[in-house]
């Protein structure tokens, strides 16, 4: 029965074949072939066709001359020659030997030299050793960390704080952890080259705005509206960010941060704050530049700040609220694949900052120090000073270059080495030349620290070391200004 | 999102389709569908094998072809932001074996409803066994 069952069904199919209409079994009998057409079609790659021949491919590779691993470098490359500082840098230092005023520095609240400090990295040292061996989420964490985060979220009035090894890395791993292929980031033309990197390795479509200009920065905004209105389901996925510093290290200039928070809520952006220069700098507690406007910290989506600088410790920071920070424990490079900060350095910020809270009385000295010394330096001649008079760091740049970098560098080169003749240690503000964006003028770096101790004079001396400015060689009477300048100034710290 | 998981891969989206079991998964799921169908009183065969058919097309249209990005986030700053899982299917590379399968599984689908159609569309004219053997001795 089975059998004629089957013959049944065989025949009825047959028959149905017969019957059906002609377009039916056309159809189907492309889609048949369809199939066995797809079963042996070749898998291939999208891009890989490359139309070049044998012969053209064997031509260029003999054509090809391989470029030197090590380019040729001048021997008086400033990398290949080392100023060497012994002892601690504090307010006097030792380069090559002799003592100097410290100038260069980001000792800025004089706390590397703080035996508090020095007492409690000690004790951490005594503790838990050098260093922690291990990433943050592979038993790097220690308690002082969570420690250190907790009273930086507390100094700063936020959620959260999380704690980076490497200051460099705190801003280059926080901007790829929220900004992805796709998303607009605004920033200032002057950003550091740690935003720099950070914003390469974000992949996003990065629109720059000239330095300190909110009208070009509305101007790019509006823009933006106008190209969301056009498609507004991508809009509706594209985040956008704009990036600033709180004290520009480029410039030395504050950012207009009442305006940013005004264009944030227009145009519906979120902040990306730097406040490396900043903190423990601007603002009456050193809460950094919200304090010093009086903006409330909830209008700002990430600040970001290495403690390098006023905390005179290593590594960086990131606070803003909970739900911001805590994506970056398992997004933020630089949290996750570098080992922990070292516990001696975060118990030695720990110490800062208690320092900091015990005497805020220090950030108001330190602002009016950067008055003074920014009013003194005034009317140098061929130099001008770059920076705000709250700024601790400023740049000196020659007023009008000689045309060529590397002219202009080597000047600036000669000062920095006669003012270390006369005992006062400057540097040269170095930048990567082919790697940075905008590229800033060659200048001299000079930056300040608050003393804590009664005032010392110093700006006879610095006025007349660098008074000496030429585009030419030095002439007989600018050498005599200086040592008559040299012998009435008197030079006391402390 | 490759927390907790021992292979480095940067887009699983890429390798799901590839995943030890999943075309076996997937025929049972259209097969499951099918049988639902089949137990609604409603719905005769033929007109279940075309609601299985119809669904089975959206779900793949939605999931496949309408969706865009991934529900986790990649290490590589969001490079597939914008495709579709069939565009991130291993990387892009073409007529690689699930592509074919999951080009051919309609098709088949396809056929196999028209077969139902048919055996359907000729059962009132269905022709009794007698019949049957007489055109067989016919032939």
């Amino acid at each position: 029965m089975a059998t004629v069952a089957e013959q049944w069904v065989l025949v009825e199919m047959v028959q149905a074949l017969y019957e059906a209409p002609a377009y039916h079994l056309i159809l189907e009998g492309i889609l048949i072939l369809w199939i066995i057409r797809l079963l042996f079609s070749k898998t291939y790659k999208l891009q890989e066709r490359s139309d070049l021949t044998l012969k053209e491919k064997e031509e260029l590779i003999e054509e090809w001359q391989p470029e030197p691993l090590v380019p040729p470098v001048s021997k008086d490359h400033p990398a290949l020659n080392y100023n060497i500082v012994s002892g601690p840098p504090s307010h006097n230092i030792v380069v090559n030997g002799k003592e100097c005023i410290n100038f260069a520095s980001f000792n800025f609240l004089g706390l590397l030299d703080n035996p508090r400090l020095k007492a409690a990295a000690l004790a951490s040292l005594k503790k838990y050793g050098v260093g922690t061996c291990g990433p943050r989420g592979f038993y790097g964490t220690f308690d002082v960390h969570l420690d250190l985060e907790d009273r930086l979220a507390k100094f700063m009035k936020t959620e959260e704080a999380i704690i980076y090894s490497y200051g460099f890395a705190t801003i280059a791993s926080a901007i790829p952890a929220y900004s992805k292929r796709g998303d607009i980031v605004f920033v200032d033309k002057a950003a550091c080259f740690a935003i720099q990197k950070g914003l390469q390795a974000s992949r996003s479509d990065i629109k720059v705005f000239n330095h300190n200009d909110m009208d070009d920065l509305e101007r790019l905004l509006k823009e933006q509206e106008i190209e969301d209105q056009k498609n507004p389901r991508k809009a509706r996925v594209t985040r956008r960010f704009i990036i600033v510093e709180g004290l520009y290290m480029n410039t030395g200039t504050v950012c207009p941060l009442p305006e940013l928070v005004k264009l944030k809520y227009k145009y519906k952006a979120r902040i990306f704050l730097e406040e490396s220069l900043s903190f423990g700098v601007l603002g009456e507690h050193g809460r950094g530049v919200t304090e010093h406007f009086g903006i409330s910290i909830d209008d700002i989506d990430l600040i970001s700040a290495n403690m390098e600088n006023s905390l005179a410790s290593i590594g960086g920071f990131c606070c803003g609220r909970s739900f911001v920070i805590d994506h970056q424990r398992l997004s933020g490079q630089g949290y996750c694949f570098s080992a922990s900060l070292p516990p001696l350095l975060a118990a030695a910020a720990i110490e800062a900052l208690n320092i900091m809270e015990e005497n805020p009385g220090i950030f108001a000295v330190l602002k009016e120090k950067c008055k003074r010394i920014h009013k003194a330096l005034q009317g140098i001649p061929g130099l001008k000073v770059v920076g705000e008079s709250i700024s601790p760091a400023l740049h000196l740049q020659l007023e009008e270059t000689t045309g060529c970098r590397e002219r202009d560098v080597k000047l600036l080169q000669e000062i920095v080495t006669q003012c270390m003749d006369r005992g006062i240690a400057l540097t040269q503000a170095r930048y990567l030349e082919k790697e940075e964006k905008y590229l800033p003028p060659p200048r001299v770096m000079e930056i300040y620290r608050c003393i804590g101790e009664p005032r010392a004079q110093v700006e006879e001396p610095l006025r007349g070391s660098l008074g000496k400015t030429q585009k030419s060689t030095w002439s007989q009477s600018t050498m005599q200004t200086w040592s008559t300048r040299l012998g009435s100034g008197r030079l006391f710290w402390q | 999102m490759n927390v907790g998981v021992a292979h480095s891969e940067v887009n699983p989206n890429t390798r799901v389709m590839n995943s030890r079991g999943m075309w076996l998964t997937y025929a049972l799921g259209v097969g499951l569908l099918h049988i639902v169908l089949l137990s609604i009183p409603f719905f005769s065969v033929p007109v279940a094998w075309t609601l299985t058919n119809v669904i089975h097309n959206l779900g793949m249209y939605v999931f496949l072809h309408a969706v865009k990005g991934t529900p986790f986030e990649t290490p590589d700053q969001g490079k597939a932001r914008l495709l579709t899982h069939w565009e991130q299917l291993d990387y892009g590379v073409q007529f690689t074996s699930s592509r074919k399968f999951f080009t051919i599984s309609p098709i088949i689908l396809f056929l196999k409803e028209q077969k139902s159609q048919m055996i359907h569309w000729l059962l009132p004219r269905k022709i009794p066994v007698y019949q049957l053997l007489h055109e067989n001795l016919i032939q």
